[in-house]
């Protein structure tokens, strides 16, 4: 009797330990990248303390200005940032690519409509983050309800820009089959270019021309800054002007650049 | 069977990779190059901000760049020898391809290790270089043969302290059969050692002294080359600091390596 009761605990017990290792097996991944995030906030706003200590001002903004600009800059950076150019790398790998295409679905469209939700889901994922920047550095959010729809619309506007942007980008990779070096180039560009590491406000004139030419700062510092008060929500019309003529330019081209590409298209494998 | 010569192992193992590698030259050069591309985002904004304002909090540029050179050699190491910690869970354990290290007359560690020299650190390498390299001639550091040695003993002990705190993490793998997100975590701790310890809150600056040391690859042996006054613990300690780690580390694998049960796949 003993002994059986014995046995049915080690089993239970077994099963029971096998529930925190799945969730460390997956969830872990979602965890890590919190703790990464929170650390980038604290090295970003101690670093750009360190900046202020000296002086009032840089580029015409004021330390609670730049610090809030960068810290939504990092809550917001999925916009920018679409996974596209790595999905369709690894789909080139596995030859998953000829399956996607037979499929009775646009394969822009489809991918389109998976980095709009992929860019939501990541949005809540930094609800935590912002939390934190809140609770620690008095991160501050606007009030006025024009102000968010404004800056919604730059951002669907500018990740729409980025998403046929990668799409090009990720066309090159039907004739190279591999993309893998461009996504790096791609990357630390839209790191810089895009002012998610200093507002576009205080580079140099030529580098600050180069960032507002590139698509980049499109999903990441025209959004961001209305949401920071660096741009008024007057300044909206034209910049959603300039965000629809981009993004009239890039959705003709990789419709353009897919069509040619499809005919060059290698599947691997099979 | 005579004794295994392990130099020799290693560059039997090296010559191999580099075949491989030379396979697909392009990828090469584009691996070998990456990282000059993220790392010349991080340093074009602190050169950017910095020609605009008199100082970071009494920092110039020039110690600045030798703090960020210092903490860059010192990753470009572990990047370069020891990058395969990373992906100890994901390639060998949960593939089983671990099993191969275990039947073989070799170290398993050993082999981890030489399996995948990684030359994506050689873009690190070449960044942490350049920047020390223009950072000390703005600092008037003069290279005598004495900074010499006790700048290259600074930067193996902080490549040492970088290797071990991965080793030590990497042990999860054999547990939770993956261990990038628990090495990722102690990891990131060094992004901190990038910019001088005293911009940071205080327990930031013990944090990266007595338990990620981080702050022994950069910051104690710039100020200790910049020429400002360091106590002789912080200037001199990193090596013992490493060889502490190191000791610590290898008993943690070897405790993790008899709990290894295979994936019996």
């Amino acid at each position: 009797m003993i002994s059986t009761l014995k046995r049915d605990l080690r089993a239970y017990g077994a099963i029971v330990a096998t529930v925190p290792k799945m969730f460390m097996a997956y969830s872990i991944w979602v965890w890590m990248s919190w703790f990464v995030q929170i650390i980038a906030v604290v090295i970003l706003v101690a670093f750009w303390r360190a900046v202020f200590s000296n002086t009032a001002t840089v580029g015409g903004l004021d330390l609670d200005t730049t610090i809030n600009y960068l810290l939504l800059g990092m809550i917001f950076r999925a916009g920018q940032n679409t996974d596209v150019l790595y999905e369709i790398g690894e789909m080139m790998r596995d030859g998953r690519i000829g399956i996607t295409l037979l499929r009775p679905l646009d394969m822009q469209a489809t991918y389109y409509v998976i980095n709009l939700a992929n860019m939501g889901l990541n949005t809540l994922l930094s609800i935590p983050i912002a939390l934190f920047a809140w609770l620690a550095y008095g991160l501050s959010l606007p009030n006025d309800p024009l102000v968010w729809l404004a800056f919604l619309v730059a951002l669907l506007l500018g990740n729409a820009v980025m998403f046929c942007f990668d799409w090009i980008i990720g066309c090159v990779g039907f004739y190279s089959t591999e993309i893998w070096g461009l996504s790096v180039l791609r990357y630390g560009f839209g790191l810089f270019f895009s002012g998610a590491l200093i507002p576009l406000d205080m580079m140099p004139d030529w580098l600050r021309t180069i960032a507002s030419v590139l698509p980049f700062s499109q999903a990441l510092y025209l959004p961001v800054s209305i949401l920071a008060g660096i741009n008024p929500v007057s300044a909206m019309p034209r910049i959603w002007l300039i965000q629809l003529g981009y993004l009239v330019v890039f959705l003709v081209a990789s419709r353009l650049v897919f069509g040619r590409a499809l005919r060059v298209v290698t599947v691997q494998g099979g | 069977m005579a004794l295994l010569n392990y130099p020799s192992l290693y560059w039997l193992f090296l010559k191999n990779r580099i075949k491989i590698l030379m396979e697909y030259r392009m990828n090469f050069l584009i691996g070998a190059t990456s990282t000059i591309m993220i790392q010349g985002a991080g340093l074009l904004t602190v050169w950017v901000i910095m020609s605009q304002i008199p100082d970071l909090n009494g920092w110039t540029l020039p110690q600045v760049l030798l703090i960020y050179g210092l903490i860059t050699l010192s990753k470009s190491i572990n990047h370069m020898f020891a990058d395969n910690l990373w992906t100890l869970g994901r390639d060998y354990v949960r593939t089983g391809a671990f099993d191969r290290f275990m039947v073989r007359p070799v170290d398993p560690l050993f082999h981890l290790l030489a399996d995948r020299f990684c030359h994506d650190g050689i873009g690190n390498f070449l960044v942490g270089g350049v920047l020390v390299a223009i950072a000390a001639a703005r600092l008037g550091i003069v290279w005598t043969p004495g900074v010499i040695v006790y700048f290259a003993v600074m930067v193996l002990s902080g490549g040492v302290i970088f290797i071990a705190l991965n080793l030590m993490t990497c042990v999860s793998a054999f547990w939770i059969m993956d261990s990038v997100p628990v090495t990722r975590v102690v990891f990131e701790m060094h992004e901190f050692a990038k910019y001088p310890l005293s911009i940071y809150p205080r327990a930031i600056g013990l944090l990266l002294t007595w338990a990620i040391p981080f702050g022994f690859a950069s910051y104690f042996p710039a100020t200790r080359l910049m020429g400002l006054e360091t106590p002789l613990w912080q200037a001199y300690g990193a090596p013992l600091v490493a060889a502490v780690l190191l000791a610590v580390a290898l008993a943690v694998w070897r405790f993790g390596l008899r709990h290894y049960g295979s994936t019996g796949t």
